[in-house]
């Protein structure tokens, strides 16, 4: 144990954990800032989001100590239980998930509110990566290759009744992402592009009302009959007016008279934007590249496929979110409600990164055989 | 120790266009963050400071009131308001001075009523409200120099027969800090409009409707860029009455310079054809909020003008009580269709003695004459022997010591004296005293006209009382029938057919030949009791509760006027004209 123990200080990736906690922390001061402001008149305890986000920070950080101890190797033995675990919360939120927003995405399980499509994610990419690493020759046939999109189609069938598009496109992306990296033929990857751009047409009527509005809004943000359109314009405004310096934190405008909504969930950046400015911005996308930038070096120096490929999925679960909530925050994305990790507000998702990262932290640990 | 890694190199090879991938994605970013940040930064950094989001709520039209022929009686008009938006104001005591010499108000009251409401600088506050005409388009010219000023429609309640049937229409005003802890938010707002009295307290949650919004954002003058968020406000659903417009006014003119209540409706339905108060009140005063001066008469004035009478306030009913003191008798055996007594117009008990009104005496009387001549002598009798407990059993039947139930808010109960009652409230035994004043409606008995009018309905249809009530359909906006009340047995009273008949002929009597002649028609045969009842508050009050016609009722009527004088007298025609108005109405 003790000589583990130095192994692990040894080799530990402390760019990537610093970064991490970095980000933390400013996640933490962002949150702070847009909510400390209660938007009701009923005078409330400014630190009551904040509290909650670093309980669920240090939640996190539990978490990914545990999984660092665990070599990646065993996990292949329980990657099928994980994932059947992932399809049975799934169903259980369908039948008794409590709904919020008039989506169901949640379970109640002790004094956790805990979102099963999180872990989902997680489970994913250790189903994909234990599959994919043992059958990479396989998936030059055509039939081999498209066995894991019925995998992760029933995960994405499963959110998408919740309704929850964003998340189906995430799980969607990591197998791409997967795919893509563990060599299958580029040729296939158009087929089943061309196939799902075909089918759009036939998904669109598939889609709930209000996710259409989304899309259509997108489009045409000044179209707005409804009101959607408005966190676009309003987190353009928002962002666009913090200019080089930004206002100051605690002193946005748009963000303080809670113009904003969602603001400490999925419009988070645009808080950054106006109270950082440009500087800020850079600095949050600064510490992203950092992390990806680690994990991709984790995925190429690992000791075996499965590590590249868990590594793979954590870079594309993570790049995925960050690319699409702030590409959405400046109005160049449709809003597709995927929250910014380590600075959106909520409990699973702020585990689930902190997991995704113990798996990266693991990778590297086990680069070498002890 | 180190081993190479088994990663093949055809991987790696992805995972370094994934990383290009990454990048691109990464410097689009960028790229847009800085167009957005710092090339296009300064505009929207105006647009943040210069363009201010206005939230402006659109109030729900409250829904009509018709009559129950489909007339309207309660509408809605529009009303300018003047309001200022203290976050939009740069120089507040300048602008009160302009504003103020248009609208003819002083600096100093604006600047006042401006700096009161310090909670939200984003929400308009009511300067002026339902202005005239040409201070609107005064106002409208001066926009540039009146930043921070708006205009905005409100529909008004217009109450379009003023003073008709106030007490039961009620008045509409702005919730205030109480109803608004009770109601709660978010469905309620300070500003907002609720019913305050009357009907429109009673059915507030189907009148007010939903109030919509919209979130606009406005340039530096006020001028509307674009709308971002709108909420259609939904208009509340319209009430039919019960009420007969016309039989209402007439009811109205026959009470007028008189305190009293006219109550007026089908036995077998329990719908109201009229509900009379005299004196009455003009709810439109209400409708923009009421100024105080117009508040302190009302609320001061002796006459009581705010009250409606037949449910808010209770009298003693004087003989006209004597229907139920009859019908206990006769169901407890001590009398009946033959058993006559001797009036001779003083009646001993101990060594009091009570009178008869008729100071020479009735002479010898049956139950149907001492009603049809309302002998106290028959009925002193009655009460003696039938003692207070056996009395209360009947008063109990009636349910007097319960409400009646209306669809009006605010009705009373009455007093309704009993042995215990009395042991209570006077730490004193029950004398037979009490059961001679008791029998003639008189001593501690007090009953709301309503009250007596469920009794004269239950006599009307032999033992049912339907729930009263004034509201007929409420209809959608869009004119479908959302509801239709249903008549509904509110009370049975468990008495005899025969009591009922004897009853009944004794109350046809009191019209052919007993104290109620006055009420006698020509064309309609009406029945019913008499009251004159004694007060401490000077002048007797007049009753008179009856049905018509006698063979195959259609409708009780029960008039009551405070310190009228006598029932016969005073009561009697109101109710004849009024039943006459009835019938001719109905052909
Ligand atoms: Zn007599």
């Amino acid at each position: 144990m003790k000589e583990k123990l130095g192994k692990l200080t040894e080799n530990l990736d402390y760019t990537l954990l610093l970064a991490v906690v970095f980000l933390c922390f400013y996640g933490i001061l962002v949150l702070y800032s847009s909510t400390r402001i209660s938007s009701s008149s009923i005078p409330a305890d400014p630190f009551l989001y904040v509290k909650r986000q670093s309980l669920w920070i240090v939640w996190g950080f539990i978490f990914l100590i545990i999984i660092i101890f665990i070599d990646y190797h065993k996990l292949e033995r329980y990657s099928q239980l994980i994932y059947f675990v992932a399809i049975i919360l799934l169903v259980m939120v369908i039948i008794s998930g409590r709904s919020t927003y008039g989506a169901r995405r949640w379970l109640s399980i002790g004094p956790f509110d805990f979102q099963p499509s999180e872990f989902a994610k997680i489970a994913l990419i250790i189903f994909l990566a234990d599959f994919l690493s043992k059958n990479k020759l396989k998936l030059d046939n055509f039939f081999y290759f498209l066995l894991p999109f019925a995998y992760t189609g029933i995960l994405i069938f499963l959110v998408f009744k919740q309704p929850d598009l964003g998340t189906s496109l995430v799980y969607l992306v990591i197998l791409i992402m997967m795919l893509f990296v563990v060599g299958a033929k580029i040729k296939y990857l158009m087929t089943v592009f061309l196939i799902a751009l075909s089918s759009v047409p036939v998904l669109w009527f598939c889609l709930k009302e209000y996710q259409k509005r989304r899309l259509i809004l997108f489009l045409n943000p000044n179209l707005d009959p409804l009101g959607g359109g408005y966190n676009i314009i309003q987190s353009k405004i928002a962002i666009g007016s913090g200019s080089f310096l930004g206002k100051g934190l605690f002193n946005g405008l748009q963000s303080q008279l809670n113009f904003l909504p969602a603001q400490h969930t999925d419009f988070i950046f645009s808080v950054v934007g106006e109270e950082l400015g440009f500087v800020g911005a850079i600095l949050l996308l600064g510490l992203y590249v950092i992390v990806l930038w680690r994990g991709i070096k984790i995925a190429l120096e690992a000791r075996d496929l499965l590590g590249t490929l868990l590594a793979t999925g954590a870079v594309s679960f993570l790049f995925f979110h960050i690319v699409v909530n702030i590409g959405m925050a400046m109005g160049i994305l449709p809003a597709t409600g995927l929250p910014l990790p380590f600075l959106s507000y909520g409990g699973s998702f702020m585990i689930s990164n902190l997991v995704v990262i113990g798996i990266l932290l693991n990778v590297e640990l086990h680069k070498v055989r002890w | 120790m180190k081993e190479s890694s088994n990663v093949p190199e055809d991987v790696k090879q992805r995972i370094n266009w994934l990383l290009i991938f990454i990048i691109i994605c990464f410097s689009f970013l960028v790229i847009n963050l800085w167009y957005l940040q710092i090339i296009k930064g300064g505009e929207f950094k105006e647009r943040a400071v210069e363009n201010c989001i206005r939230s402006l709520v659109e109030d729900a039209p409250r829904g009509h009131i018709y009559d129950r022929q489909g007339e309207i009686l309660v509408t809605n008009r529009p009303a300018v308001v003047i309001s200022i938006i203290p976050a939009e104001v740069d120089n507040l005591e300048e602008l009160s001075k302009r504003l103020g010499k248009i609208i003819g108000l002083s600096e100093d009251v604006i600047v006042q009523k401006v700096k009161k409401h310090t909670d939200n600088p984003f929400k308009p506050v009511q300067i002026l409200d339902d202005c005239k005409k040409d201070i609107v388009i005064e106002i409208e010219e001066k926009k540039e120099e009146l930043k921070g000023v708006i205009l905005e429609v409100k529909p008004r309640r217009n109450y379009l027969y003023q003073e008709l049937a106030a007490h039961c229409l009620g008045y509409v005003g702005e919730i205030d800090k109480e109803e608004l802890q009770k109601l709660g938010n978010p469905k309620f707002q300070g500003g907002d409009i609720i019913g305050k009295a009357g009907l429109e307290k009673y059915y507030d949650d189907i009148l007010r409707g939903e109030k919509g919004g919209k979130e606009v954002e406005v340039d530096a003058l006020g001028r509307e860029i674009a709308t971002l968020l709108f909420q259609k406000p939904v208009p509340g659903k319209d009430l039919v009455l019960t009420i007969d417009k016309d039989l209402q006014i007439y009811g109205e003119n026959l009470l007028y310079g008189k305190k009293g209540s006219i109550i007026l409706s089908n036995p077998y339905t329990g719908e109201i054809l009229a509900l009379v108060n005299r004196p009455s009140f003009n709810p439109n005063l209400f409708a923009g909020g009421i100024s105080y001066s117009d508040w302190e008469r009302l609320s001061s004035d002796p006459e009581y003008p705010l009250t409606n009478r037949s449910i808010q306030s209770a009298y003693p009913p004087g003989s006209a009580f004597k229907i139920v003191t009859a019908i206990a008798a006769l169901e407890e055996g001590i009398t009946d269709r033959k058993r006559k007594v001797y009036c001779s117009g003083t009646f001993k008990l101990a060594d009091q003695i009570f009178t008869c009104w008729k100071e020479s005496g009735h002479g010898s009387l049956s139950i149907i004459d001492a009603i049809a001549h309302s002998c106290n002598i028959y009925f002193y009798t009655m009460g003696k022997e039938l003692g207070i407990e056996r009395f209360s059993k009947y008063m109990h039947k009636f349910g007097l010591e319960e409400k009646v139930g209306i669809d009006l808010p605010a009705e009373v109960l009455g007093i309704i004296p009993s042995t215990e009652w009395k042991q209570r409230e006077f730490k004193q035994i029950w004398f037979p005293g009490d059961d001679i004043n008791l029998s003639i409606g008189q001593g501690y008995l007090l009953l709301t006209p309503l009250q007596i009018h469920s009794i004269i309905c239950a006599v009307t249809t032999e033992g049912e009382i339907y729930r009263l009530h004034l509201v007929k359909e409420i209809i959608s906006p869009e004119g479908n029938v959302v509801k239709r009340i249903k008549p509904e047995i509110s009370r049975k009273v468990s008495i005899s057919a025969n009591t009922f008949q004897i009853v009944k002929e004794g109350l046809r009597a009191t019209i052919l030949k007993g104290t109620g002649w006055r009420a006698n028609s020509k064309e309609l045969s009406i029945a019913g009791k008499t009251g004159t009842a004694q007060n401490p508050q000077g002048e007797t009050h007049a009753w008179f509760a009856g049905f018509a016609p006698y063979e195959n009722p259609e409708v009780c009527i029960t008039v009551f006027v405070e310190n009228g004088g006598e029932g016969g007298e005073i009561a009697a025609p109101i109710a004849r004209a009024m039943l006459e108005k009835y019938f001719e109405v109905k052909m």
